[in-house]
């Protein structure tokens, strides 16, 4: 007789209560790496940490894109519920390959004056390694922040200061890198490079 | 712990639309975040939206730590603790170091927060506004025009009227230069802790549905104009009772048989840690 067993270990109750406070913690010092790795072993497919990602924040109310990467679009939809959307729709969107990124922050949602919460958060999976130094400073950071950063990273940045954002309005970043190190970069957050 | 319960009493699609909402808090510091605040087994008015916060964050690790006024043996303070561990089974403190969260009504602890923890207010009244605009619609305008002169206009009239501005707690604070953000009911002598301060403070209102939050290192300065600068409550001359602390936020405290005033630490925990190191 064969046995039903379940895909991933990752425990909706606990796991996601401490992957929470591990994106809290990140959204709340910026330029803080924390790790998720221990979360993403838990689930499976070509995007783990994504996923752990999708399991902790998405449920049916929430909107979110993959850019056409239809195995992760139809794992976030199976583990959550959530519904798929175009970027200009999306609460989330998940994004797996560099060359997505100019589309994605061109349509993505950046909330209203009145609303800046109705806005996208960025989800980014960024497996290359730093290739300069960028400054941030803003909430969050003590002074100015010397951050290690990936041409991805630089790269997203150009692209969201290029739409001119009128704050609050904006984007929220999560860069994940594949080895399970996560940090994000809200939209508070200003940089430059020297 | 009760078992008839999901861990941390809310149902997880509850506690993910508040971390949501909590998340977007932090990425718009001063912003009130709306949420689908939940029913709990306590009336709406007696900390609902801090304990949804708390209950949204806390895991099995954590430890609690309540205070109500500054004390932590309130009956407030104490029934959320009891209520929290029912349902969590975590450690709880009266030990503002200790505690990786610290729930509270009307105070900040004297010692400051670190990094790592995390201090969640219960809130009445989440919009500063309120006091010279009733309607919602019209305060939410104002915030997204940053339409902030009715406010500034009140303070000016407190001024003219009693030569000082006579709000005594609510007082209002910039954040980032951009909202105008009501602190809750934390007197004047706590505004300045919330500015550059090292821990995340998170503000909830259970019964206004709002969520909002003030990252570590964030600019928050309270209101004040260039020639009356903002001025905390002074205790000047006057000590604990109990603890001789002159530092303190203190609460005063009226002997009707003889006439006498006397002082006491607001902040229990901190006031019997400073008599503990005295005494050895």
């Amino acid at each position: 007789m064969s046995t039903l067993s379940k895909k991933y270990s990752f425990h909706e109750v606990f796991d996601s209560q401490k992957l929470f406070r591990l994106i809290l913690e990140a959204m709340s010092n910026p330029t803080r790496t924390v790790d998720i790795r221990e979360y993403a072993d838990k689930m499976f497919g070509d995007e783990p940490a994504l996923l752990a990602v999708a399991m902790t924040l998405l449920d049916n109310e929430i909107h979110f894109n993959t850019c056409e990467n239809a195995a992760l679009a139809d794992e976030i939809t199976s583990l959550t519920l959530a519904k798929g959307s175009e970027p200009e729709d999306a609460d989330f969107i998940f994004v797996c390959k560099p060359d997505q990124l100019q589309n994605v922050m061109e349509c993505a949602k950046c909330g209203t004056l009145s609303d800046p919460h109705k806005s996208a958060t960025v989800v980014i999976r960024d497996d290359s390694s730093a290739s300069g130094n960028l400054t941030l400073y803003g909430p969050g950071i003590d002074g100015e922040c010397q951050f290690p950063a990936s041409d991805l990273v630089q790269r997203a940045l150009q692209l969201r200061d290029a739409q001119y954002y009128e704050y609050p309005q904006g984007i929220d970043f999560i860069f994940i890198a594949g080895s399970g190190e996560l940090f994000a970069i809200p939209r508070l957050v200003r940089w430059e490079v020297r | 712990m009760n078992k008839n319960y999901n861990f941390a009493f809310l149902d997880e699609g509850s506690k993910r639309e508040i971390r949501r909402a909590t998340l977007k808090a932090v990425a718009i510091p001063g912003y009130q975040v709306p949420f689908g605040s939940r029913e709990l087994p306590i009336g709406r008015g007696w900390g609902t939206g801090g304990i949804q916060l708390t209950l949204s964050l806390i895991g099995p690790e954590d430890v609690l730590k309540v205070i109500d006024q500054g004390s932590d043996e309130s009956v407030n303070a104490v029934n959320i603790k009891k209520f929290v561990g029912l349902c969590t089974d975590v450690k709880t403190t009266t030990d503002t170091r200790e505690a990786t969260l610290i729930q509270t009504r009307h105070r900040i602890p004297e010692i400051p927060l670190n990094n790592d923890q995390i201090l969640i207010l219960q809130v009445p009244i989440p919009e500063p506004l309120r006091i010279v605009e009733a309607r919602e619609e019209v305060t939410k305008k104002m915030h997204a025009e940053k339409d902030y002169a009715p406010i500034w206009l009140e303070l000016y009239e407190s001024l003219i009227k009693y030569k000082k501005v006579t709000l005594s707690s609510e007082y209002p604070c910039m954040v980032e230069g951009r909202y105008v953000m009501n602190p809750s009911p934390i007197p004047k002598f706590d505004n300045p802790k919330l500015h550059k301060a090292q821990g995340l403070y998170l503000f909830g209102a259970g019964r206004e549905k709002k969520i909002y939050a003030i990252p570590p290192h964030t600019e928050v300065v309270s209101l004040a104009f260039d020639d009356v600068p903002f001025e905390k409550e002074n205790f000047a001359g006057k000590k604990c009772r109990l603890c001789g602390s002159e530092h303190t936020y203190l609460d005063e405290m009226f002997d009707s048989q003889t006439g006498e005033k006397v002082y006491q630490c607001s902040d229990t925990s901190y006031c019997q840690e400073v008599r503990s190191h005295a005494s050895k």
